[in-house]
């Protein structure tokens, strides 16, 4: 696989990691779906999703450049995704909600 | 003493990042542009526009260019200060070693020679002194490029994000080290002041003024955060030499003693032999250094050359691998007789110390071919300016009415110097590139023209922000963040369309022959201008919001008056 599509699909996963890390805590559960509280078994299941994807996002970031390299390239991935995030709870939040397609009600 | 650990911590993130906030500014706006600075240079220098090289033979090309090097007159200068009597004439002084430097982004090839002076230095920690000349060559022809020329990436906004350009007694190298050391403590008392750090880790509520600029400032301080840790640190590192002077003060023996168990270890010279002897052929060295990476599994191109004690018997010759694919910058040295070209060592793995240095300083400097981690930098790079920034402007907007029922200015000069720190600090990189576009091509010292542009523009945001800053002693905001981008709009509107009409690469024909280092930096400089201009426009419409809201105000108590 090429590195440039590598790296793409390990952006991906830190931005839906940190989506459902967001999608994680109440206060932005309630921007995405109104005063609804999530249960707590999608709670769970997001955090578990988040930190399942940020473990994929790794091991893309290593399969596609030297470790020493990749580990840099992580850390920065996660910081453009927490932007990505907060900035879009605060412009479009609704659009999360295609991170937890079983919530739709 | 303050009532508590957290108001303690309050006090030095508030007044520290405030005072040296400004310099920090600085620090990572230009270390931002850095991570481009070979692209900017080629936009700066038009005849340098054509693809990276790697490095070109040495004994047909470079060895008779080294030989025309001669000392620069500026280091000749500088030299003849720091040493006891007059120095030998300029053009009498003696080769020791030359080099020469490219990475996977450089067109150009930059080769260095120091020469030796014979005087005492007048500092007792200095065994001597050097003075260097310098070229820059096209590696296609051999053509020098006249150092008249400023590279305004690498020679002007490079240097300036680590030493202010303020090089007397190295003071700008000093003021950046406390900036860093400031910024460090910045980042720890902030975590503590923050309390909610993950649970408020993706909040931004825009609209709700302070509470806006407060998550911002947030924000933008803790997803970056180690960002911002690792290259306030590894800023620190870089110049540790500098702010830690013991080789050669305090433990100066150790440090004597250490380079001579260094030359029994290595095998390479620490002194030439004064006996003179004829230079093999390089090429072959090269040709055989690359052979040995290949073997290892690690092929590439080489990154630095350089030879140390030219012409003397003791004369050898290095060959460093660029650290293209690694953070760290060149490795895997390869160093040769210069006389016969027979190998005398071979740098083995850097011991794990080594190792971490080289990584840690690596990942600042990174000479790595990785664009996507080098946007990921300016990312961090801009979300420290905007963490600043918005530092600077809860700072004002939390005290300027209290200050303007008090009449106290203190609000008003730090706003003033905040508008200098942010749009000011823009329109002097504006006018610089705008300057560099309209300047005579044959102006002699037309990158020091260049340079002093840059100051006087600045100077005179300066004198403009102080100048607009009244309404801010009334509570109100300065007109100066308005004009000033409307500024910043127009300058950066202005360099793309200069850049197409002087030298005919306007942005289809450099997008469509994908020459991105010319083609990304017009359209940054675009995204930038349109960016200024939403801002001006944003901040004329909370200007009128603010006298709306005010005159009413201002009425009530006037028929109380009454």
């Amino acid at each position: 696989m090429p590195d440039s599509l590598l790296l793409g699909l390990a952006l991906l996963s830190t931005l839906c990691a940190m989506g459902w890390l967001a999608l994680g805590m109440n206060v932005h559960w309630q921007q995405v779906y109104g005063d609804v509280a999530s249960s707590a078994r999608t709670v769970r299941i997001v955090r578990v999703l988040g930190a399942c994807a940020l473990a994929v996002s790794m091991l893309l970031c290593l399969s596609s450049d030297h470790a020493s390299i990749a580990s840099l390239v992580w850390v920065m991935s996660l910081a453009a995704s927490v932007f990505f995030v907060a900035f879009l709870l605060s412009w479009r939040p609704r659009w999360l909600a295609w991170l937890v397609p079983w919530a739709r009600t | 003493m303050l009532s508590s650990f957290r108001l303690s911590m309050t006090w030095v993130h508030t007044w520290f990042g405030l005072v040296l906030g400004y310099v920090l500014m600085v620090c990572f706006f230009f270390g931002a542009l850095s991570v481009f600075d070979r692209e900017i240079d080629r936009w700066a220098i038009p005849e340098t526009r054509y693809e990276p090289q790697p490095m070109p033979s040495f004994d047909a090309m470079l060895q008779p260019i080294f030989r025309s090097i001669e000392p620069d007159p500026q280091s000749y200068d500088y030299a003849q200060d720091e040493v006891h009597g007059p120095l030998p004439p300029r053009e009498s002084l003696a080769m020791s070693d030359v080099g020469a430097y490219t990475t996977h982004r450089d067109p150009v090839l930059d080769m260095y020679v120091s020469f030796d002076v014979p005087n005492k230095p007048k500092d007792a920690n200095l065994d001597h002194v050097h003075v260097f000349g310098y070229a820059t060559i096209d590696p296609r022809s051999g053509t020098v490029i006249s150092n008249d020329k400023l590279k305004i990436g690498s020679e002007f906004f490079y240097p300036l994000h680590y030493s202010l350009h303020l090089y007397w007694k190295n003071l700008g190298y000093w003021l950046v080290g406390m900036a860093a050391l400031t910024m460090l403590a910045a980042l720890v008392t902030g975590v503590v002041m923050h309390r909610k750090l993950l649970r408020e880790l993706f909040t931004f509520r825009p609209r709700k003024q302070m509470r806006s600029v407060l998550d911002l400032h947030n924000l933008t301080g803790v997803a970056a955060l180690p960002f911002h840790f690792f290259f306030a640190f590894t800023g620190l590192v870089i110049f540790a030499g500098i702010y830690f002077p013991v080789t050669n003060s305090m433990f100066k023996p150790q440090a004597e003693a250490h380079e001579k168990v260094e030359e029994l270890r290595t095998g390479l010279p620490h002194d030439p032999a004064h006996v003179a002897a004829p230079l093999a052929s390089v090429d072959a060295m090269v040709a055989e250094a690359q052979r040995r990476w290949g073997e290892r599994g690690m092929p590439g191109e080489v990154g630095f050359l350089g030879i140390t004690h030219l012409g003397d018997a003791n004369g050898y010759v290095s060959v460093y691998r660029a650290g293209t694919d690694r953070v760290t910058l060149t490795g895997q040295g390869i160093h040769f007789r210069a006389s016969t070209g027979e190998v005398i060592r071979e740098d083995p793995q850097p011991s794990a110390v080594a190792g971490i240095n080289d990584w840690l300083t690596g990942l600042h400097l990174q000479h790595f071919r990785h664009w996507l981690l080098r946007w990921l930098y300016v990312l961090g790079g801009l979300a420290g300016c905007a963490c600043i920034a918005t530092g600077f402007i809860f700072f004002v907007e939390k005290r300027k009415r209290q200050h303007a029922k008090a009449g106290v200015s203190g609000a008003r000069w730090a706003d003033a110097m905040g508008v200098t720190a942010v749009t000011g600090m823009l329109i002097a990189t504006g006018t610089i590139l705008v300057a560099n576009q309209l300047l005579p091509g044959d102006l002699p010292q037309r990158g020091d023209w260049e340079g002093r542009i840059f100051w006087l523009a600045w100077l005179m945001a300066l004198a403009h922000a102080f100048w607009r800053s009244a309404p801010v002693a009334e509570g109100r905001l300065s007109p100066a963040w308005r004009e000033q981008s409307w500024v910043v709009a127009l300058l950066c509107t202005a360099a793309p369309v200069l850049n197409w009409l002087t030298t005919g690469d306007h942005l289809l024909k450099t997008i469509a022959a994908g020459y991105w280092p010319v083609a990304g930096f017009d359209l940054a400089l675009l995204v930038v201008a349109a960016v200024a201009a939403y801002a001006a426009r944003r901040l004329r419409r909370a200007e009128l919001a603010l006298v709306a809201t005010a005159k009413p105000r201002r009425e009530s108590l006037e028929a109380a008056h009454a």
